[in-house]
């Protein structure tokens, strides 16, 4: 008799559906679509090295290095943007779009690497610090 | 004749039969799409109906990389829907085999062995997403035309 | 009953013209009513209408020899029995009728039934195979209570004119033969608790399996046909009897409508039986109440 004290008191009740094409928000932390900022992006390629289905791929050369991702081969885990040590990865809070071509949805990003910072010139200590070093009686760690 | 075909367009558009297919997935596609047909969803407001037979259906949803031993049941299940059919690839599984790239008993996404529409992404995708891509493929159905009969396979 | 009255009744009302619109009428209420009672929104109203139209487009397998020529034929014969079943009903007053009329409506009823099970066999599909046989247990166990009840409330009146059993006087009898329509009802449109031939997921489509297309348009139409027929028949016995002709039909209609609603809330009350569930509460307990019927109305015509 429940089900059927149930079933009529929600003729009262309006439906609980969502009405097409209206979405119910997505919960906090939503693992969506992986987005990269190239400005943060250091090329560590960790990301690419975590990635559970190879969507990340990483290319690099001397002077430049070529992000790319498909999102149909994702499998939104997260790995990738949990140790992204610059912050360039970060993860949508929406669902991915739904697509019609097979590897709609890839993008790449290609980065120029940072000319490497000028090595400082050399600097001579002065002769007191060099003699208040012992190495006999185990000197300073 | 122009007044039966905008019929047929716009009955096409609001009645999508679907037929569900795993082929190998790990069944969180499958739970999704159920979930779509749930009271808070409701696939039924858009028409759809999850038929049990494959003739019944117009737009065949299949989840899961498609498995060496899937792929025969696969392309006999796609010979059997009549046209106009329309295919839904539920997930990142059947798009690309996600997780599963390069393993043996995995015989590449589903594209490999039959024309794929309409591709959902998620891992699994939420149940809006797959109304979203039934909706689309609702759409392209609507589009499209049966071909003749000479080229839809005899009934064994 | 002359031949334009028969004709009319066949194809304006309550035949085709009427019956095939009031057939997806019922059949989106059905639909509408367990989806509000489950909260949920349902199809919109023309989706019946929809889903016939977009059948009739799709293309059908060919399909050689005698067995594809009994798949084309046998839903062809189906809808148009379940069509002469609605025509049959006494809804207006006056509209004639022959003696014996009731036989042949239970008889265009059972066709269907009959249709759905050579259906199964005849697309030589194992699940159509499995459904088949299903249905087949499942009619000789409603249609023995079914058969009854009509037949006993028809003997008690002496005589087999739907006519006469529209202007039933209101009896105990009456009750009887209505409720035990009633418990046959699910059974004979395929509905939960009874929806056995056709449980799908579970032997995918039974008997339909291999149909497609236009073929399985007719058999959704011939189901929603059946739908009308069968309520009409719970209508014709419940109506009141009034002279006025649109106040009789409207109150058909009405009833019908009230018996859909019923049925649709006792669908989704319950879950599916399986089959030996059925044929055991058919055989065991609603025999009871057919007997206990029959026993009354014989005991009716002692008596008079």
């Amino acid at each position: 008799m429940n089900m059927l004290t149930m079933l009529l008191k929600s003729l009262l009740h309006r439906s609980v559906t969502v009405r097409f094409p209206a979405r119910p928000p997505v919960s906090q932390n939503y693992r969506g679509l992986v987005l990269l900022d190239p400005a943060l992006c250091s090329g560590c390629s960790m990301c690419a090295f975590r990635c559970t289905s190879r969507a990340i791929t990483f290319r690099a050369t001397k002077t430049e290095y070529k992000w790319s991702y498909d999102p149909g081969q994702c499998t939104f885990c997260g790995r990738c943007a949990e140790r992204c040590e610059s912050h360039a990865l970060s993860m949508e809070q929406a669902c991915p779009p739904v697509y019609l071509a097979s590897g709609g949805l890839k993008c790449s990003y290609t980065m120029q690497r940072n000319p490497p910072a000028p090595k400082p010139a050399a600097v001579l200590l002065p002769a007191a610090e060099t003699l208040g070093a012992n190495p006999a009686a185990g000197g300073t760690q | 004749m122009n007044l039966w075909k905008r019929l047929m367009c716009y009955s096409r558009r609001h009645s999508p039969w679907l037929f569900h297919m795993n082929s190998g997935s790990c069944n969180g596609c499958d739970i999704e799409l159920i979930a779509s047909i749930s009271p808070r969803y409701d696939a039924e407001q858009l028409g759809v109906c999850l038929q049990g037979s494959p003739r019944h259906a117009d737009i065949l949803c299949i989840s899961g990389p498609v498995t060496r031993n899937s792929v025969q049941a696969i392309q006999t299940v796609y010979g059997q829907v009549c046209e106009p059919k329309v295919v839904v690839a539920l997930g990142s599984c059947p798009a690309s085999t996600n997780v599963f790239i390069d393993s043996r008993t995995i015989e590449g996404p589903l594209n490999k062995h039959i024309p794929v529409d309409v591709f959902v992404p998620g891992c699994p995708p939420r149940p809006d997403a797959i109304l979203q891509g039934v909706a689309q493929a609702a759409d392209i159905l609507a589009q499209r035309r049966a071909k003749k009969p000479a080229a839809q396979e005899e009934q064994a | 009953m002359n031949l334009t009255n028969a004709l009319a009744r066949l194809l304006l009302f309550p035949g085709l013209l009427f019956a095939v619109p009031a057939a997806w009428f019922f059949l989106w209420t059905e639909r509408k009513a367990v989806a509000v009672m489950q909260q949920r929104v349902g199809p919109p109203f023309m989706q019946p209408f929809f889903d016939f139209i977009k059948l009739m487009g799709k293309t059908v397998p060919r399909r050689s020899g005698s067995a594809g020529l009994l798949m084309k034929a046998l839903p062809l014969i189906a809808l148009a029995s379940s069509a002469g079943a609605v025509g049959l009903l006494p809804v207006l007053p006056a509209s004639g009728g022959f003696a014996g009329d009731l036989i042949l409506l239970l008889a265009l009823l059972e066709v269907p039934s009959m249709c759905m099970i050579a259906a199964g066999f005849a697309s030589r599909s194992i699940f159509g195979e499995i459904g088949s046989a299903r249905e087949a247990v499942m009619s000789i166990s409603y249609n023995v209570v079914f058969l009854l009840a009509i037949v006993s409330i028809a003997a008690s009146q002496h005589s087999f004119r739907l006519e006469t059993l529209a202007q039933l006087p209101s009896s105990p009898l009456r009750w009887l033969g209505v409720l035990a329509i009633l418990v046959c009802l699910p059974a004979k449109l395929h509905l939960n608790p009874f929806s056995v031939p056709n449980a799908e997921q579970e032997i995918y489509a039974g008997p339909f399996t291999e149909y497609a297309g236009h073929e399985l348009a007719m058999w959704d139409l011939a189901h929603g046909l059946e739908w009308v027929a069968s309520t009409g028949l719970v209508a014709t016995l419940l109506a009141p009897h009034v002279q006025i002709w649109w106040l009789s039909a409207g109150s058909f209609v009405a009833i019908s409508f009230a018996v859909v609603l019923l049925l649709s809330v006792v669908a989704t009350w319950t879950a599916r039986l399986n089959i030996d569930s059925t044929v055991r509460f058919y055989w065991r307990c609603t025999l009871v109440f057919a007997v206990l019927a029959t026993s009354f109305a014989l005991l009716l015509r002692l008596r008079s």
